[in-house]
């Protein structure tokens, strides 16, 4: 009998995952793997740290080789091979040999997509000019790597403060390069909420990257045919380097050719078994769109994470002998889990922002809960504020964002795996967790702030977010009494905010200023704001809010 | 006049309230030496001195303590 064919496009993670995947479940399957890139199975999401020598060798970030398929798997990996075109009715690809010219078909029984995401360039003013990249294919690193080791790059741009733009930021700046970026959006990590985003964005800024925000990119300058000057809505920046990281597009034009549908964000539609609407063609990877765990809608997370999923299981069901549903892996959704190190800080987020889930049309109620790392008397322990987004009816934990100098992925994984299995914020508060000092407090951040999530929700506390407070000040209406002690007002202090300690606080209630609506009580994690809030209660005052997360986590000036 | 300030042990913010009520009872030229453990007391008395105009005169850190010697303006 002759073997059944298997032709993967694509091999980078969701193409290379499913023809091994495939391989490993079914030995006699024949199959053939076309990319037009030269470099297969790389880490791309470990591109910006090879461009910053923390990563130095280019093998490092090649995985494996189209010899090591060959060789250890038989799975044949045809670089530089263009796939121009799907034969739906006679099943075969049209496949041009991109050095040659040379064009072949190749039939198949089942077909896998895997042709990925692009980055986005947009048609501005001499962006053809010389030393202006994206950084997303092997090709990109390796010419970027070798400008920067020619030392000719003083001033670098990066448009866009997403994940790539960042962590290419940092890399450029620990390399010693002046580095601006210019964000579009109000601030950088635009998936995060403003808070949790100002945060990263203040540490950043301190740690000497210039910022751009809410600016436009318009065109390029350049010199003898290279780049000299970004121009913005904010005037010129000189540059003699620039990194594009706007965002990507899903790479689908063969796919939408042949027949197949495409849906959020243009990316390939597929059920959860990776199945597209045209039989025996699957789709995985970048270019496949995903469901949201949260609101069971189609969403386009491109992430290597999911990827690597979506790939494994696009190989395990068009590796099956026999199509039985019973049989087929699958994938029922996912909660665009993700997380960065932006130098001395990490952040980290999992299911629905604050603003996805207003917009989605939950009645949520949202905390912001600073906390220790490890045990605060351990040396080394770090903070980290928590944000939890909660379902005000069913007490469902929607999402969750982490920022901050400790460490942020066990607790956001923590969270997205109770997310994952629909825990309610009270189930949060009673998990068993893994104490000992060097590893995390007695009641952990997510324990801690899953309580204070659950004081909130039956009314024990009132509070207000730093956004709110900070456009209350500008038009006047709130009254902020900050009940730290006289030192630590002293050095920094929201503007226009009055100091009573909290343990003069009775005494001194008289002096408490009633003639605004509202009083906003102070501390630096908001512990003794909620002891204050307690003690003035019982005074009888009214419309008294603790400011959620204190000064720690407040991310407008503080003087 | 020199001042000493056992704050070792002390978690943020016991160390700056403890220098602030010191200094505030110190003259002008006087020095305060004060020993910390809590690592995120270099980031306070550096916003501390900024805004005083107190001299950061030395700062040394052996074995997990921070030493710094403060001169009052």
């Amino acid at each position: 009998m002759e073997k059944q064919k298997l032709v993967v496009i694509g091999a980078v993670a969701a193409g290379t995952k499913a023809a091994s995947k495939a391989k490993r479940n079914n030995p006699d399957l024949d199959i053939k793997v076309f990319t037009k890139e030269r470099y297969i199975s790389y880490a791309g999401c470990g591109l910006p740290y090879y461009i910053g020598g923390v990563i130095k060798e280019k093998q490092e970030i090649l995985v494996r080789s189209p010899e090591d398929f060959r060789n250890n798997q038989g799975i044949g990996v045809f670089t530089e091979h263009e796939v121009k075109k799907i034969n739906v009715s006679e099943k075969k690809v049209i496949v041009e040999d991109l050095k040659s010219g040379n064009v072949q078909e190749f039939p198949y029984d089942k077909l896998i997509i895997a042709t990925g995401a692009s980055p986005i360039v947009p048609p501005l003013e001499n962006i053809g000019l010389a030393n202006i990249f994206t950084l997303r294919s092997v090709s990109d690193a390796l010419t970027i790597r070798e400008l920067l080791d020619s030392g000719k790059v003083k001033k670098a741009v990066v448009v866009g403060g997403g994940f790539i733009g960042l962590e290419t930021a940092e890399n450029l700046k620990y390399r010693g390069i002046e580095v601006t970026i210019v964000e579009l959006m109000p601030h950088i990590l635009p998936p995060f909420d403003e808070e949790i985003a100002l945060y990263a964005q203040n540490h950043m800024v301190d740690m000497g990257v210039n910022i751009l925000t809410g600016e436009k990119v318009t065109g390029f300058e350049g010199i003898d045919g290279k780049v000299s000057a970004v121009k913005t809505s904010a005037g010129d920046i000189e540059a003699d380097m620039v990194i594009l990281s706007i965002g990507v597009r899903p790479n689908t034009a063969v796919a939408v050719e042949a027949g197949i549908e495409t849906g959020a964000a243009g990316a390939i539609k597929v059920n959860k078994y990776m199945e597209t609407n045209i039989k025996d063609i699957y789709a995985a990877g970048d270019c496949a769109e995903n469901t949201n765990l949260v609101t069971g809608k189609p969403v386009w997370y491109p992430m290597g994470s999911t990827s690597n999923k979506t790939g494994r299981i696009a190989g395990h069901n068009a590796a099956l002998v026999k199509q039985d549903e019973s049989m087929k892996d699958s994938l029922e959704g996912v909660l665009g889990t993700t997380i960065v190190r932006l130098f001395e800080i990490n952040a980290a987020k999992t299911g629905l922002s604050e603003r996805d889930a207003i917009r989605e049309g939950y009645d949520i109620e949202t905390v912001l809960v600073p906390g220790n790392d490890k045990a605060h008397y351990f040396p080394g322990n770090k903070r980290i504020i928590t944000k939890l987004i909660v379902d005000r009816s069913t007490r469902k934990v929607l999402g969750a964002q982490i920022v901050g100098e400790g460490a942020a992925d066990k607790p956001i994984d923590t969270i997205a795996a109770a997310i994952t299995l629909g825990a309610k914020v009270s189930d949060l508060a009673k998990l068993d967790l893994a104490y000992a000092p060097p590893f995390s407090m007695a009641m952990s951040t997510t324990i801690l702030s899953a309580n204070v999530m659950m004081n909130k929700l039956t009314g024990r506390i009132e509070t207000v977010k730093s956004g709110d407070v900070y456009k209350g000040l500008e038009d006047g209406s709130i009254n902020i009494l900050d009940v730290r002690e006289e030192g630590e007002f002293f050095i920094s202090a929201i503007p226009g905010s009055t100091n009573i300690p909290l343990n003069e606080i009775e005494a001194r209630a008289g002096e408490i200023d009633k003639s605004k609506e509202t009083i906003i009580l102070v501390c630096k994690l908001g512990e003794r704001a909620y002891s204050s809030y307690l003690k003035l209660k019982k005074l009888g005052f009214k419309n008294l809010r603790v400011l959620e997360g204190g000064t720690c986590a407040y991310p407008y000036e503080l003087i | 006049m020199e001042k000493y300030i056992n704050a070792r042990g002390l978690q943020c913010p016991g160390p700056i309230v403890e220098l602030f009520k010191v200094a505030k009872a110190s003259d002008s030229g006087d020095l305060i030496t004060i020993e910390v453990t809590d690592s995120g007391f270099k980031k306070d008395l550096a916003a501390w001195c900024k805004k005083t105009g107190n001299e950061l005169v030395s700062i040394v850190e052996e074995e997990g303590v921070i030493k710094a010697v403060v001169k009052k303006g």
